[in-house]
């Protein structure tokens, strides 16, 4: 499927209304768009919406053999996927740039950050660690994937609980949640992705960009700072030449709005710990809207059940099998190790002439002799089955025009 | 004059032999075509069947490998199926990946086995945690014209049925597996699972056993697994046009029957085989 | 064997419109499964694909850890037979139509729950259908009871689960897909508790399509 290409009028439109310091839907020029995150029932699942763009990320784990070059640390493992959902033009199983953009991004932001202490994910130094594995999922494009990602990510993380263990000698015994409450990951700082769209050579700059003005942009600065103002990584791409001070004003504006960012999350983890603390209900069916005219719900309710059973009884009792066809056809064995059964369509690997009662009579009667059996007397085949233990080879039927009298040695299927 | 009325209008001319309750090749509304079985023909296989229902030629290999069991089931081996339908078999098949029908039919396969409990994967446990067998069963297909999924099964089953395991100790020394190529045991089957397919036509008529053709014009395809006891294993009706109570229970009355005729011709063919030695 | 049938569906509710790319999209939610799908289409389709005299429904079933793996495979292929059925795709020939299903949380009845996901995307995104389908998933457990839109508990602890969709207008079997063995008296039984509680789900699709154009019509 293609995208539907931004028109003319469409790009003059944006790019005139960023010169007047206006944008398409009302925002200022450093306004960031409303962000809600919501967690599920099980530990480490969060979405994110960041004003239409949507964001799923997962958090697992599994005990795997560490890295030969660091036996005692564990292994954090990242993958994004553009969800054909997201947008017309991502498709299944194409690596596209932009993927492959994303996911380096989202490495670089969490991993070369050190934000995640991987030395506390080792079980049996050189033999089993925990592989954290994040996966996130973009369920819709509206701009500014890149920092919707961290966010999802980074609060997916937070909220992860993994299973405790137990070590004795070399046995490890990991226990379910019933058992005992499964522990945090330690994570020492939130790093969080800032972008900057530039307009007119860096003229411009517009923070969170939506889909429409990320088309028409000329370059993209983002920025992975937490909120202790430490920048984690800076990406500049398209080619646009930036001046210091642009960049200093860019990352004073990441400063404030990760900060903003770190506490709408920790405010969010809050709130669902309380919910699941006092028993409350939570999870992605809460949190669906119960105010939208879009959105319904209905309550548990039970199925009536009245006259299921005289319904089953009596479609049974009106479809009985028939009794007289109680007779079984019995299958015909030609050779040890082959059998038949069934007069319905023969195969076409022999073209058959003769009647079948022929050959059945042909076969009940050769079937003691052994050696060398005919199935069809016709002079266009060759139906023969040899004896497998005379260690001849076997071909089950012929194909040739003329009339053969002899069996061709042929090898059969090995 | 028929062929070139079926080239162009093929479902008018399947339509007209309908009207008159019988198919382009001569069978019945219900009747099966017939069904061949070979069994023992891959001498590098543990276990080997060759079947054929009409022109569908299907044959199935067993390689016995020894592994050590998932950390979740510590007392069970495993057995893996895979269907291949080669480009060989028909011409809609493209050499690459497995196409969506072969995984499909490779998860067929492997939920028949999972339901019915045709071999207890306790039984393929040789040393709890430590050492088990896994079976690896390869379906290939090698002539495709219609009702693959009943011929795959079958020829499971048989092969299931022929296939020999050594004997294989563990020396509690050295603790190595040591296998004795020379004792070789047969695997215990639980259950014997045939399945029966069926197609519908135009919402209404449902004919058993489609041909490749018939499979093309249908509405609908749907597949009944049963077993010896008359229990269903599995119902697989993946879409197509809905089907009331009723005809379901046609379909199984059908599908029972089948079963028996085919249990007679595995068991038959295993007698010839057992005779001989 | 005397069945003892106290079975219920879990509290259930959908979003519409939940995204704004999609031509259709809707979140059904079953209990605590939750599953994402979204609609695009009538589109441009690939030549190589393209069918002459209808539409081209594709689905895409994306799991939530891990690549895709045969038992996607196996559920797209119900799925896509189940839709392309009860959908007009003669209207639209030469045309694709793309489902994509994401699964948000799995806690039981997941066939069940993409189908009515799927159905309501559908609704969503204005195609024209002959029927409406809805899914609907049976457990028998151990003891011979019936219970319908299992958890995954109680999944686990069933001998059979049984999936089906049901179709609107007759109320007719559409798709099934069992695991476990089950006799036939069971069979048929649970497809007439699954037949009484599609009435719900349809009423409950006529309601919310109801209140969503309350406000136009």
């Amino acid at each position: 499927m293609k995208d539907t290409p931004l028109s003319n009028c469409e790009r003059q439109f944006l790019l005139k209304a960023v010169e007047e310091k206006k944008r398409v839907d009302g925002r200022q020029t450093y306004d960031y768009r409303n962000i809600k995150i919501t967690f599920g029932t099980e530990y480490g699942c969060c979405i994110v919406d960041l004003g239409k763009t949507r964001i799923l990320a997962q958090v697992s784990c599994e005990l795997v053999p560490p890295k030969d070059s660091r036996p005692t640390e564990g292994i954090l493992f990242f993958n994004l996927e553009l969800s054909p959902m997201a947008s017309p033009a991502f498709e299944l199983g194409r690596q596209s740039e932009l993927l492959v953009k994303l996911n380096r991004q989202l490495e670089r932001c969490l991993r070369n950050s050190k934000c995640i202490d991987t030395e506390s994910l080792c079980v049996i130094s050189g033999e089993k660690v925990w592989q954290i594995r994040v996966d996130v999922h973009v369920l819709n494009h509206d701009g500014n994937l890149m920092d919707a990602a961290s966010i999802a990510a980074i609060a997916a993380l937070s909220h992860f609980r993994r299973p405790e263990v137990a070590i004795q000698g070399r046995d490890i015994t990991v226990f379910t949640p019933e058992e005992r409450d499964p522990i945090p990951l330690s994570i020492y700082h939130m790093p969080i992705c800032v972008s900057f769209a530039f307009f007119q050579q860096g003229t411009y700059l517009l923070v969170d960009p939506c889909e429409r003005e990320e088309r028409v942009m000329d370059g993209l600065l983002v920025i992975a700072m937490n909120k202790h103002r430490e920048i984690c990584s800076i990406q500049s791409s398209g080619g646009i030449m930036l001046l210091k001070e642009q960049v200093l004003r860019c990352s004073k504006i990441a400063s404030v709005k990760v900060s903003e960012i770190t506490e709408l999350i920790n405010k969010a983890l809050d709130n669902d710990k309380r919910a699941r603390k006092e028993g409350g209900k939570f999870g992605f069916a809460e949190s669906m809207p119960k105010e939208r005219i879009t959105a319904l719900k209905k309550d548990e309710a039970p199925v009536e059940m009245t006259d299921v059973q005289d319904t089953a009884n009596e479609i049974i009792s009106r479809t009985e099998a028939q009794p007289d066809i109680v007779k079984v056809p019995s299958p015909v064995v030609p050779a040890p190790g082959t059998g038949q059964v069934g007069e319905g369509l023969l195969n076409t690997w022999g073209l058959e002439e003769e009647e079948d009662e022929e050959e059945e009579q042909h076969e009940k009667e050769e079937m003691s002799t052994g050696e060398v059996m005919v199935l069809s007397d016709s002079e266009e085949d060759d139906v023969v089955i040899l004896n497998p233990d005379a260690n001849k080879p076997k071909r089950l039927e012929g194909g040739s025009k003329k009339g053969v009298e002899a069996p061709k040695k042929q090898k059969t299927s090995h | 004059m028929a062929a070139g009325f079926k080239t162009a209008e093929p479902l008018e001319y399947h339509r007209s032999f309908l009207k008159e309750n019988c198919r382009p090749d001569g069978r019945e509304l219900g009747e099966f075509r017939a069904t061949t079985l070979n069994i023992g023909s891959i001498n590098t296989a543990d276990g080997s069947a060759l079947v054929k229902i009409g022109n569908t030629t299907v044959i199935c290999g067993i390689k016995a490998e020894l592994a050590a069991p998932t950390v979740d089931a510590p007392e069970s081996g495993y057995i893996v199926p895979n269907v291949d339908l080669p480009p060989l078999c028909s011409s809609r098949f493209r050499p690459g990946p497995p196409g969506e029908k072969a995984q499909a039919a490779s998860q067929f396969v492997a939920d028949v086995i999972e339901s019915s409990d045709v071999i207890q994967k306790k039984d393929l446990c040789i040393e709890k945690g430590k050492l088990c067998w896994v079976l690896y069963c390869d379906i290939m297909c090698l002539d495709y014209d219609g009702n693959l999924l009943d011929a795959c099964i079958i020829a499971l089953l048989a092969a299931l049925k022929n296939a020999q395991l050594p004997e294989v100790t563990i020396n509690k020394e050295t603790d190595l597996a040591e296998v004795d190529f020379q004792k070789k045991n047969r695997l215990k089957i639980n259950r014997h699972p045939t399945a029966s397919s069926f197609s519908v036509f135009d919402d209404s008529v449902i004919i058993v056993d489609p041909t490749a053709e018939e499979e093309g014009l249908s509405t609908a395809l749907m597949t009944v697994v049963t077993d010896e006891e008359d229990r269903l294993c599995m119902l697989h009706k993946p879409g197509g046009s809905s089907l009331s109570g009723e005809k379901l229970q046609d379909c199984i009355n059908r599908a029972v029957m089948r079963n028996r005729e085919v249990s007679k011709l595995i068991d038959k063919v295993m007698e010839s085989v057992k005779a001989k030695k | 064997m005397e069945v003892e049938l106290c079975p219920i569906l879990r509290s259930f509710g959908s979003e519409q419109n939940v995204l704004s790319r999609p031509d259709g999209s809707a979140s059904f939610v079953q209990g605590d499964t939750s599953v994402l799908a979204g609609v695009y289409g009538p589109a441009e389709v690939k030549v190589s694909k393209e069918i002459y005299d209808r539409a081209t429904l594709e689905v895409v079933i994306q799991p939530k850890v891990g690549l895709p793996s045969v038992r996607e495979r196996a559920r797209e292929q119900c799925i896509r037979e189940t839709c392309e059925a009860a959908l007009l795709s003669t209207l639209h020939p030469r045309s694709s139509l793309t489902l994509i299903l994401q699964v948000v949380h799995d806690d039981g009845s997941l066939l069940a729950c993409y189908l009515n996901a799927a159905c309501m995307a559908l609704i969503d995104a204005g195609l024209p259908m002959s029927s409406l389908f809805c899914g609907i998933t049976c457990a028998i457990n151990t003891e011979g009871q019936i219970i319908t839109d299992p958890s995954v508990q109680q999944e686990k602890e069933s001998r059979a689960l049984l999936t089906f969709a049901i179709d609107s207008v007759e109320r007719k079997v559409m798709m099934s897909s069992t695991k476990g063995s089950f006799s036939v008296k069971e069979l048929q039984q649970c497809i007439a508790v699954s037949q009484k509680a599609s009435e719900e789900i349809f009423q409950f699709y006529r309601d919310s399509v109801k209140r969503r154009y309350s406000k136009i019509m």
